[in-house]
């Protein structure tokens, strides 16, 4: 019986957290809405969240696109080859450079850099009162706080992303040439004409879909922290946690909807 | 008719995991009343405060300023009421991330979007000479101590010279001197009608100060009176908390008079606030306010 109950109360609290997080989410995306046409718009927190999840993940991004790029295309040219299939080089890197791991590792970027940041500071700012503060003066923090951020991260991921495919496909394009060179004209050719809208549209929509999650995710994390210090790091690591989770999952289904539906 | 209550709680209940903080009390703040909620560490008043500010929200019972619920404020109530509104906090809760100017200016620029950049600075400089901090205003709240952290949390409730003002034990982690300075800016306001609503456990501060006394203990409301009342409150739990209450020769002291005249015509002058308040001499409400703040602060440095 004491089990029953157990379980009963757990389920009970998670549907009652479950439809709290999407109250939230409702009241981000409704402030985030509203947020050019409200006096107390959080612009600077937006060019900043902008200037961190984006501009300063470049580095990092281009590296990482860099070394993919030319590991598929070592990889493939040589697999490819053996069953006479070279020309599906540019198909697969397209698939699985704009569609699969283009939004998907710029997401664990974001996750890794922005997601922990959000979290924890946000969790701070709780347990230093200041979230009080502004509800104090005035000033709402979903609007002022969680608004700004939003839009900064869902920016930015899709940003990154695009930037992600050029240097993937440049990362590419340097390995061809060591291999087998051949002229800038020829390979990004091949490579448009294999392009599709759906390529584009699928890389926009994940990152978009990403970047809703990871943002909404952590932000929630932070806002969840009520008292104690030692909750700011375990906000910060639960941030981290669902969002993968959230993201691979929309993945899976994404994809699932993409190929199968 | 009876007068509408400045802020009154109506069966406010709260629990925080298993613990209930609040356990149904009924509380009233009277126009230009100050109300002292007195007991012990964890008899629930920083909630109290909170939940009477709207900050805090209760599991049950609502909280009603002048007579409408907060929770039910349009958005252009709730803004005409955080701007009538101060509030202190414990431990000051300064926005870590700005400067201690742009903690004083945020309550400014929201409410008076209208204000130029040099009356904004000068209700910044006005509201920090004020609580006595005279140091760099571009420094950090993490570069201060924390009395001066607290001045400034003060500084930043008193900037739009609020009709309501909430503090959450007020003189905590102040020296000596600045702790002296609290009684003094309380009795200005109290001299010019504000309402004020104290979480403090401090019998000198309350002894100073209140008007009436409410007295929280395990969430629960013991006792609630005047001033003059709480001394023949004979229950030994009330009295464990009222009991160094001292009895007072005058409520208001002869020095606060200079301090809310000067107060009254810097707040005139700069805020459009109380325009037809009378004047306090002097070439402007600033230099007036900064002479009787020289004048009236005991052991303060100079400017």
């Amino acid at each position: 019986m004491g089990m029953l109950r157990k379980i009963g109360r757990a389920t009970l609290g998670a549907i009652e957290e479950f439809l709290y997080s999407l109250g939230f989410f409702a009241q981000v995306l409704k402030e985030s809405a509203l947020l050019f046409r409200r006096r107390q718009v959080g612009f600077r927190v937006l060019v900043n969240q902008i200037l961190f999840t984006g501009i300063e993940a470049l580095g990092i991004a281009a590296a990482m696109a860099l070394a993919i790029g030319a590991a598929i295309n070592l990889i493939g040219s040589s697999l490819l080859a053996e069953f006479g299939q070279g020309k599906l080089m540019y198909t697969i890197l397209i698939v699985v450079i704009a569609r699969e791991l283009g939004p998907l590792l710029t997401a664990f970027i974001v996750i890794a850099r922005s997601g922990t940041a959000i979290a924890t500071e946000l969790g701070g700012m709780a347990v230093g009162h200041e979230l009080e503060a502004y509800v104090a003066v005035g000033v709402n923090p979903i609007s002022f706080i969680a608004a700004p951020r939003f839009l900064g991260v869902v920016v930015s991921l899709v940003v990154l992303d695009v930037y992600f495919n050029v240097f993937g496909l440049l990362g590419s394009f340097a390995v061809v040439q060591l291999l087998r060179p051949i002229g800038v004209d020829e390979y990004f050719r091949s490579l448009f004409a294999v392009l599709t809208p759906g390529d584009l549209l699928s890389g926009f929509v994940k990152s978009l879909v990403f970047g809703v999650i990871i943002s909404v995710v952590s932000l929630y994390r932070g806002f969840a922290v009520e008292r104690s210090v030692t909750e700011v790091p375990v906000a910060g690591i639960k941030a981290v946690g669902s969002s993968f989770m959230l993201c691979i999952l929309a993945d899976v289904v994404m994809t699932a909807i993409q190929y199968l539906g | 008719m009876a007068t509408v209550p400045k802020i009154e709680l109506r069966g406010i209940r709260a629990r925080r995991g298993d613990y209930e903080v609040l356990r149904g009390v009924d509380l009233s703040l009277a126009a230009g009343e100050t109300l002292f909620v007195m007991g012990g560490a964890g008899a629930g008043k920083s909630f109290l405060v909170k939940t009477a500010a709207g900050i805090s929200i209760p599991d049950e019972g609502e909280a009603l300023y002048e007579g409408k619920s907060l929770a039910r404020l349009s958005a252009r109530e709730e803004a005409a009421f955080r701007k009538a509104s101060g509030f202190v906090f414990q431990d000051a809760a300064l926005w870590a991330n700005q400067s201690l100017f742009d903690n004083l200016a945020l309550p400014v620029r929201l409410h008076e979007p209208r204000w130029g950049k040099a009356e904004v600075e000068r209700a910044v400089r006005r509201a920090a000479e004020l609580v006595g901090y005279d140091q760099d205003l571009r420094a950090r709240p993490a570069e201060l101590s924390s009395g001066e952290r607290k001045l400034i949390g003060l500084a930043r409730a008193l900037v739009l010279d609020p009709e309501l003002l909430f503090m959450d034990d007020p003189t905590s982690v102040l020296d000596e001197a600045s702790a002296e300075r609290v009684p003094e800016i309380i009795e200005a306001l109290k001299s010019r009608g504000r309402s004020i609503l104290v979480a403090s456990a401090s019998s000198e501060l309350a002894s100073r100060c209140a008007d009436s006394v409410a007295v929280l203990i395990g969430g629960e409301l013991a006792a609630r009176g005047a001033y003059a009342e709480a001394a023949a409150w004979t229950e030994a739990r009330v009295r464990a908390v009222t009991g160094r209450l001292k009895a007072r020769a005058s409520s208001t002291p002869a020095w606060a008079g200079g301090l809310a005249g000067a107060w009254v015509s810097a707040f005139a002058e700069d805020t459009r606030i109380a325009e037809d308040l009378p004047k306090a001499d002097g070439p402007d409400g600033m230099s007036a306010l900064g002479d009787i703040i020289n004048d009236v602060g005991e052991g303060k440095d100079e400017p």
